[in-house]
Parts: structure tokens; sequence; C-alpha cells
């Protein structure tokens, strides 16, 4: 399958999928007026992705979101259900929530995530 | 208007804290403007960049609140479709008492006042714990990603506001309100 690359705009988030690397990378912000527009083919990559994904197979997911809205937030949480999904068919998912030092709020965000999950790993980074 | 009458607005506005004030069709580009100028504008008046953020999250809530939700719209008898519809609102944005505050106001169909007064009484009611527990069991349950919104904005706001989210609802006539609401930073 191909890599999937979507550039940053002023309210979506650039997209970085390596699908031989196994690194995915969302950075910047999210919030578009149509969530589903933006999202579903992200989404439509990331299950076939899944689906040819080999057992064990260790994927890093590098999350920096400065902002991203309500609705977004839903979509964040469907990423996340999809992963630990994976992670309990044997697949070695980490994720990477990267915040800014001041920005409270991301940070909040991240630990509530972390709360949701169990199985799936999803570690804090403050950006140095 | 009157030309000479826009100054004693201008003032009326400052008078009451706010700094900043649209009305009219509101659009996610305008939004991202209004947005991008009111952030930069903070940071250079605050030194916590969290504060701009917060600011910044309001507007955008509040904003798409009105594309999505205002019953008022531009032109009013639309034949051609919802994506051509222009949707209108007010946005205000101030600062008092310490404080930066963002005001919202859209015209509603009297059917809906009762419902959204209801979810706004109740979150009005929650301690930070409990709109904390109430976001993510609604961001469990509520619609996939194919509908407009998460229904998540006002309790999104009231987590991340220093006091209660404040609202009004105007008769304008038999079918119409007016809804205004504000969230202090």
């Amino acid at each position: 399958m191909e890599n999937l690359n979507i550039e940053t705009t002023k309210y979506t988030p650039g997209i970085s999928f390596d699908c031989k690397k196994n690194i995915l990378e969302i950075i910047g912000e999210s919030y578009p007026e149509n969530i589903a527009e933006f999202y579903a083919p992200v989404f439509d990559w990331l299950e076939e992705y899944l689906g040819q994904l080999k057992d064990k197979q260790d994927v890093i997911i590098n999350m920096e979101l400065v902002y991203f809205n309500s609705s977004s937030s839903k979509v964040l949480l469907d990423f996340f259900d999809l992963m630990e999904d994976a992670v309990g068919n044997g697949k070695n998912i980490k994720v990477n929530w990267i915040y800014e030092e001041e920005d409270e709020d991301t940070l909040e965000f991240g630990k509530e995530f972390q709360e949701d999950f169990e199985e799936l790993n999803i570690n804090l980074v403050k950006k140095g | 208007m009157v030309v000479d009458k826009l100054y004693s607005f201008k003032k009326d506005l400052s008078r009451q804290g706010v700094f900043f004030c649209f009305s009219g069709p509101v659009s996610q580009d305008l939004l991202v403007e209004f947005g991008t100028i009111l952030k930069q504008k903070i940071k250079l008046e605050m030194p916590r960049n969290a504060v701009a953020l917060r600011v910044f999250s309001m507007v955008v809530e509040q904003a798409q609140n009105i594309i999505h939700y205002s019953a008022e719209k531009c032109p009013k008898d639309n034949k051609a479709g919802k994506e051509e519809e222009l949707s209108i609102g007010i946005i205000a944005v101030g600062y008092e008492s310490g404080h930066y505050f963002v005001l919202s106001g859209n015209v509603i169909e009297h059917q809906n006042v009762e419902r959204l007064r209801k979810r706004l009484i109740k979150l009005r009611k929650m301690s930070k714990e409990e709109l904390k527990k109430h976001y993510k069991e609604q961001r469990r349950k509520g619609p996939d990603i194919i509908s407009k919104g998460a229904g998540l904005g006002f309790i999104d706001m009231a987590k991340k506001a220093s006091r209660p989210i404040e609202f009004d609802f105007k008769t304008i006539d038999e079918n119409y309100s007016f809804f205004s609401s504000k969230t202090v930073i």
C-alpha cells in the first residue's frame, strides 16, 4: 500500500502516515467545518493499514495537536479505539501525545485519553 | 445607522469591556482569521499562552455553533441548497475584572429552546469533575463523524471556563428566539 500524506492547512493538521517505517504522524490544528470530509480518507487508510499489519509489529504514532475543536476530539477517540483494538489483536502500538510546556489543556486531554484506554500505550511528551 | 453614532457605538462596546465584535454572516475562513488575530492580540497582553489558546478555542466553538445551528440564513429562502447558505450571528470578545470573555448569539427556532435551556442548566450545576465525566460519556456515545458536530461544544467550553456559562433567550416572533451565551475564561 501507499503512504498517506496530507498537507497542513490553517484548520486541518498535516498527516504523514508511513506504512514502510510504521510511523504515523498528525501535527497541527484541527477544527474543520466539515469533520467527516477531512477524516474519512484518513480512517479508510488506517483500516487498510491495520488490516495488513503483521503480528507484533511495532508502530509509533506521534500526535502533536496544538488545538483541536470538540468534534475533532470525538474523532481522536475513534482513532484511539481503532488502535486499542489493534493492540488487542497483538500489534505493538505506542502513541506519543506531544504538548507544549504551557499548554495545560492539551496535556489534560492527553491525560483523559490515558484514563480511557487500558491497553493502548499513550505517553505524554513535553515538547523540548 | 447615522454616521455620528458610530463613535458612541464603539464607546459603548469599550465601556462594557468589549474589544472585538462581529455581527453578520460567519464562515469557516472568517473564523480562522479572527481567531488568529485574537490569539495574536491576547498573546501580546498575556504572558501565559494558555489563556490565548482558551479564548481562541471558545471563539472557534461559538463561531462553528453559529455556522451549524443559526436559524438566520442568507439568503432567506435558499433553493440552491445548504452549501450556498450563510449563517448569521454575533460574536464579541472582551476583558473585565481580570478575565477574558466570549459572547455569542444567534437566532434559533422556538422548538429548540427548551432542549438547549435544559442542557445548559444541567451544565451550570456541574462541578469540574462532573463536567469532565459528562464530557467523556457524551464523547463516548456521541454521534459518529458523519454528523455536523459531536454535541460536545458547550461541555468543552464549560470545562475550560472559569465560571458557569451564562445564557439568555429572547422571543423574536411566533417562530424564533434569540439565543445568547457568555463564557468567561
